[in-house]
């Protein structure tokens, strides 16, 4: 039982990358960035996990897992980050926070 | 002999290290009597070693003791070791034996004075580096006394740091001294190269063997550290200003101990010297200029402590002819003598100051004859002393040199005279000036015990001190030098002036020196009015012949200018323009980058995402 080629995965993984790649760039609410960020990470778990069932092995596997741990950790950061903003009122908008321009 | 000598070397540095270790936690009388009591230690130990020596054999009265290796280098090995021969013993005795007193006479003095415990311990200081000086085993320790006595007649001259007047004089003294040192230590360079050996006996062994060029080289180096510390001509301007120390200091440094270690040093390398005929000369030439060159603007000064200061610069330059010339235990006992009188003059007129709350302008001082009658007996005592009267000590030694020298010394004899009594005469003579009336001190009068017993003590000195020798008939100050100082070339032998010669020009020089008075007396005493002299004469004394000036313009002048020339041309704009160049270029820089900083988020993951697709281009198209 081999399911579909390999490059349909690749396909599906290429589009959810896209689409949190365009999230990433265009929406302006720091939570959907976050969201957005999410799909991207979500597209590279799926080319890797697509890889490892092709080469046999259980590497992309592992990668994968490991790249869920960054991304629950991530998550949790960014969450943090958004919570600490919104306590202080601070407009939710990633074009608002500019403190850092040079 | 030697264990008493260590001594004698350590006691002062015991007491300096005592009082500075223990500050506030001793009273400052306690500090005085301690200086006081390890340089009277010190004396006693001289005085033992010195019966010691008397004890043995005259062949036999030379001891050289090694502590340990101090350093070593190649085959060069350098001990602590200190020589104890009749040359350092006599100058052990005159630098503890006068440097007791003084520092006795310094309790009194400085009493009032709120720093008396830095002064006691640096006077203690002194008397262990001009020890160390005149105990040196081999040229490097006596390099190391060198500079210390330096350190601490620096230390000394500026005592009253609050004075700007006095730090510059103090730093002009280092200077000085300074520019003699490193003429000295490239002697000492060239003797390793050529003897390999820094030791007095091993350099002294080979002092024939020098080339002509070599000696008369090295004994040049070691006539400049001698010149500058003690104050001839050229390198002698310092000494006058030195006077901005107390007048203790003045009196043990600048009179009777440091400024005398130039003559101390040609006696104790007489056989270099005499290796060098020509630089032997040149020491009695310089010698006989800078008497009758100080014996003149001695003339003309106004400070007390001024004028004794230039007499001290003769007396000293009578030594240099008596060294340069051969008669070296002639000249110590002039040093021996001399610094009797002149610590006893300098003390006196330290009684004067203190009487007069710190005027030292001779102007303003008069008929201090009746109001400080002990002082004056003091004062008259030195100065005749000093002006060679028998039968006073500068009688016995002053002629031993005038004989062996003439012409310039007997000039000398009438200029010494003529400065020393015109000092007496305006100070003492007539009647007391309003100046004197309104400040002298009624109630501490002159001074107490501790200032008045130990100039008394001087005062004795200076009329027996003498005594030891007597030309033609007595001489046993020679005799004990003799095995040291004895010459050693058969072509140089001095014409030993016989017996008859000797007392002639003791009558000349007698004569002279009552002469000087005389016209002192004239001038001074029965008049009591400024002399007139021709302008330019006066203008050229006043400025002491203009050496100052002189030293200025050769340079002070051009290298204050160079270095002004190099703030504005180079320091400006090479050093800091390009410090402030790399500064003001890294923030440009800054501020041009800092414009990448948007602080739109967007900007920051739309070019993450542009450069992650190059990358990919270049790996797809690289592959």
């Amino acid at each position: 039982m081999r399911g579909p080629d390999v490059t349909w995965y690749l396909a599906v993984a290429g589009v959810l990358f896209a689409t949190g790649s365009l999230g990433v760039l265009l929406r302006r609410s720091p939570l959907i960035v976050l969201l957005s960020l999410e799909i991207m990470l979500n597209g590279a778990n799926l080319a890797l996990i697509a890889f490892a069932r092709q080469q046999g092995d259980a590497e992309g596997q592992i990668f994968a897992l490991a790249v869920m741990a960054v991304a629950a950790s991530e998550v949790v950061v960014g969450l943090g980050l958004i919570v600490a903003l919104a306590r202080r009122n601070v407009a939710l908008d990633v074009d608002k926070l500019t403190t850092l321009r040079g | 002999m030697v264990a008493p000598a260590w001594i004698c070397l350590l006691a002062p540095l015991a007491g300096a290290l005592a009082i500075t270790l223990l500050g506030r936690r001793i009273s400052r009388r306690l500090a005085g009597l301690l200086s006081t009591g390890s340089v009277a230690v010190a004396f006693a130990a001289a005085l033992l070693s010195f019966l010691a020596a008397l004890g043995r054999d005259p062949e036999d009265r030379e001891a050289t003791s090694t502590a340990w290796t101090w350093l070593s280098a190649g085959d060069l090995e350098i001990g602590l070791s200190i020589l104890v021969d009749p040359l350092s013993l006599v100058m052990m005795l005159v630098v503890t034996g006068v440097g007791a007193l003084i520092v006795a006479y310094s309790i009194g003095y400085m009493h009032d004075d709120p720093e008396e415990r830095r002064f006691f311990a640096y006077m203690a200081l002194f008397v262990f580096s001009m020890l160390t000086l005149v105990l040196a085993g081999n040229f490097l320790i006596l390099l190391v006394g060198w500079g210390l006595v330096g350190l601490a007649s620096y230390l000394l001259i500026g005592f009253h740091h609050e004075r700007t007047s006095a730090v510059a004089a103090a730093k002009k003294a280092f200077i000085m001294n300074a520019v003699g040192d490193a003429a000295f230590v490239l002697a000492f360079f060239l003797l390793i190269v050529e003897t390999g050996t820094l030791d007095y006996a091993g350099v002294f062994g080979q002092a024939d063997e020098l080339s002509g060029t070599v000696a008369t080289l090295v004994a040049l180096g070691l006539l400049g550290g001698a010149v500058a510390k003690s104050a001839q001509i050229p390198l002698h301007t310092w000494l006058p200003d030195a006077m901005e120390g107390p007048t203790p200091v003045s009196a043990l440094i600048h009179a009777a101990t440091m400024v005398t270690a130039g003559v101390y040093l040609v006696a104790r390398m007489h056989p270099l010297f005499e290796a060098a005929p020509s630089v032997q000369d040149l020491t009695a030439i310089l010698g006989a200029v800078t008497l009758l060159f100080a014996g003149l603007v001695a003339l003309v000064q106004t400070d007390i402590k001024r004028v004794i200061a230039y007499s001290t610069m003769s007396q000293i330059g009578y030594m240099f002819v008596a060294v340069g010339i051969g008669a070296y235990g002639n000249g110590m006992f002039h040093l021996m003598t001399h610094a009797f009188f002149k610590a006893l003059l300098f003390l006196a007129a330290g009684i004067v100051i203190h009487a007069l709350l710190g005027e030292q302008d001779m102007r303003q001082m008069g008929g201090l004859r009746r109001l400080l009658p002990r002082t004056w007996v003091f004062m008259l005592v030195g100065a005749l002393a000093l002006a060679g009267m028998p039968p006073l000590s500068g009688f016995f030694s002053k002629d031993a040199i005038i004989a062996s020298s003439l012409a310039a010394g007997l000039a000398g004899a009438l200029l010494t005279g003529i400065y020393t009594f015109r000092l007496i005469f305006i100070v003492f003579g007539g009647e007391p000036s309003p100046s004197v009336r309104e400040r002298l001190h009624t109630e501490h009068g002159e001074g107490p015990v501790s200032m008045t017993a130990t100039v008394a003590v001087l005062g004795v000195l200076a009329v027996v001190g003498g005594a030891v020798q007597i030309a033609g008939i007595w001489h046993p100050f020679a005799d004990f030098l003799d095995p040291i100082v004895a010459l050693e070339r058969e072509h140089l032998a001095l014409v030993e002036p016989s017996v008859t010669e000797d007392w002639v020009t003791s009558a000349l020089a007698v004569g002279l020196g009552l002469a000087g008075i005389g016209i002192a007396w004239r001038l001074y005493g029965a008049g009591r009015r400024e002399v007139a002299a021709p302008r330019a004469v006066r203008h050229a004394l006043e400025h002491k012949l203009y050496f100052d000036e002189l030293y200025n313009g050769l340079f002070y002048w051009p290298a204050s200018g160079i270095a002004r020339a190099f703030r504005s041309l180079v320091e400006g704009p090479l050093i800091g323009g390009s410090v402030t160049g790399v500064s003001s270029g890294a923030r440009g820089l800054g501020r041009g980058v800092g414009h990448a900083q948007t602080g739109y988020l967007r900007t920051y993951a739309l070019a993450i995402a542009a450069g992650v697709a190059v990358l990919a281009l270049v790996f797809v198209s690289v592959r």
